[in-house]
């Protein structure tokens, strides 16, 4: 069974529709990746399944077996459904460490000691230094901007990551690190789903891909063969490369 | 605990034992009140960003809770200081209701729309509030034999104080907690928040309801206090008077609010009693409001971190 299905998701804002009879389905610990032209209806889906801030105007997402289409965004979170964005999310006002405990309390039910032990864990493994854990999440480099939203989705403990471009604004270091860190969250038994423009590390990581064009499915399966359909390399260029 | 609060703190205890005279000491005892609801305003403004201009109807319910109780049900008066924190939480959890679904403009329009809705159901309802001309005569504080308006309101000065004492520690305590920080984090970022797991909708309901407990508890004291409740209180005049002190003293640092109540209130009377500046003062006030909004957003609070903050670099 799927943890993660959709079946014929659609959302239309007036007259444009956004996402268009979207069904798929997403299997426990896969890595599947979302590709797609500016435009296609990517960040709309994360939106949708997530709750942020709408839900589908039809069809139907199902999580763990659960229908959650109609559930608000932060019970899908508790439920072990996490997502990063795109832009840089954070609180100007708190501190990385505080950001994480805080996903710990009310996404997770820790209390506080529990919190900032499992904030400092997932600290660590951001590669966020103790002397930085303090500091306001504004003072901290973009690489540990999108680390510090991994982490705080992480210390959830969810069953799906849904990363929103996490590789945006990144060096090619950066990206290799990040690479790494995917490698081993979806080893240790998190199911991903990964939108990403960077066609190299979603490659590399990807074990399935989707590509969406105008809000619906253009193309699916092994990334390889995908990358070379020609509806995809149309959708992309807008006609077949020399 | 700070030191600045600390020293403050100690200041005020001792200061009816130097400052004798009864006029300064209800200055004082007014002040106390409006740093309660510009502090508590600022938990509901500041930290949860919710442009709630319906503040000043948890006073109000608290000011004719205190004067229904004592003086028609014949409440003890000592009783009806919590029972006004008790009826202001119960009309943010009703005020809530809508507004915890909307966002900007709106809520300022649903809780200024609250507020005037609570002003004609006073004045409608004349029987039992005494309509626009309020009530008066309402049973003063007194334990046994002790009035407390003795010795020039020296029980009063106290009981103000302790509130202000307890309403700035609660506040204090919430916004560090991490409740607080959800509220902080809600302000934003909200979709952020939402996918962590925090509730949006209850936390504006609790941000609401935690911010009325003691502007309805200082609404009562001051119903028992002045011996008088007045429709007045719900007036555009007091309403825009608590907001300047929350701008002026500096949004989400509950402290600003407290200091720049101190501030506006000392100003506005002495400028009320010097010759020629009685219709001056709001402007005063209205033109310091503006200049801190262009200048200083971050308000008086912030103004002195950033002092503070160059001071320790320098050294």
């Amino acid at each position: 069974m799927p943890v993660l299905e959709l079946r014929h998701v659609t959302k239309r804002f007036g007259g444009l529709t956004a996402v268009d009879d979207v069904t798929f389905g997403v299997e426990e610990g896969e890595l599947l990746g979302i590709a797609g032209p500016n435009g296609s209806g990517k960040s709309t889906l994360f939106n949708v399944v997530t709750g942020i801030p709408f839900g589908a105007s039809s069809g139907e997402i199902l999580f763990d077996g659960k229908p959650i289409t109609r559930m608000v965004s932060h019970r899908i979170a508790r439920l072990g459904l996490a997502r990063t964005f795109q832009k840089d999310a954070e609180y100007p006002d708190l501190t990385a460490k505080e950001t994480i405990a805080l996903a710990a309390i009310y996404g997770r039910g820790l209390n506080r000691r529990a919190a900032a032990e499992a904030a400092e864990t997932q600290l660590e493994a951001a590669g966020i230094g103790c002397a930085r854990a303090g500091m306001l999440t504004t003072a901290l480099s973009v690489y540990e901007r999108k680390q510090l939203m991994i982490a705080s989705a992480l210390v959830m403990q969810p069953k799906v990551l849904m990363l929103d471009e996490p590789a945006s604004g990144l060096t090619r270091p950066e990206i290799a690190a990040l690479n790494a860190h995917l490698v081993k969250i979806n080893k240790g038994g998190v199911t991903i789903l990964l939108i990403e423009h960077v066609l190299s590390l979603l490659l590399s990581l990807a074990e399935r891909l989707i590509v969406l064009n105008q809000g619906a499915v253009l193309a699916e399966g092994d990334p390889q063969e995908v990358i070379r359909d020609e509806r995809v390399i149309e959708a992309y260029l807008g006609g077949r490369s020399a | 605990m700070d030191w600045k609060l600390a020293a403050g703190l100690g200041v005020l205890l001792i200061l009816p034992f130097f400052v004798t005279d009864s006029y300064t000491r209800h200055l004082f005892i007014l002040a106390f009140v409006y740093a309660i609801l510009a502090s508590n305003w600022d938990l509901s403004l500041g930290y949860a960003g919710l442009f709630n201009f319906g503040h000043i109807a948890f006073f109000a319910t608290g000011v004719y809770t205190a004067a229904i109780a004592a003086k028609t049900l014949g409440v003890s008066p000592m009783l009806t200081i919590p029972l006004g924190g008790a009826t202001a939480a119960l009309t943010a959890l009703i005020v809530a209701a809508p507004v915890a679904r909307l966002k900007g403009i709106y809520v300022v329009l649903v809780t200024f729309a609250f507020s005037q809705v609570l002003l004609q159901l006073i004045l409608s309802q004349s029987h039992i509030t005494g309509g626009a001309e309020g009530m008066v005569r309402i049973p003063a504080l007194q334990i046994g034999d002790y009035k407390f308006i003795r010795d020039f309101k020296f029980g009063y000065y106290y009981v103000a104080l302790g509130l202000l004492v307890l309403s700035t520690f609660y506040l204090l305590w919430l916004t560090r907690s991490p409740f607080g920080k959800s509220l902080l984090a809600l302000r934003d970022n909200e979709e952020y928040a939402g996918a962590r797991g925090i509730s949006i909708m209850r936390a504006r309901v609790l941000a609401l309801v935690a911010s009325a407990i003691f502007p309805g508890m200082a609404g009562s004291f001051f119903a028992i206090y002045l011996r008088v409740a007045s429709p007045e209180v719900l007036g555009f005049g007091t309403l825009s008077l608590v907001l300047s002190m929350v701008l002026i003293g500096g949004i989400a640092t509950i402290t600003g609010p407290i200091f720049a109540a101190f501030a506006i209130f000392f100003a506005t009377e002495t400028l009320a009693g010097t010759r020629g500046m009685e219709e001056f003062r709001f402007i005063i006030v209205a033109v310091a409001m503006i200049l801190v909004l262009r200048f200083a957003p971050g308000g008086l609070a912030r103004i002195l971190q950033v002092f503070q903050f160059k001071k320790n670099r320098v050294l």
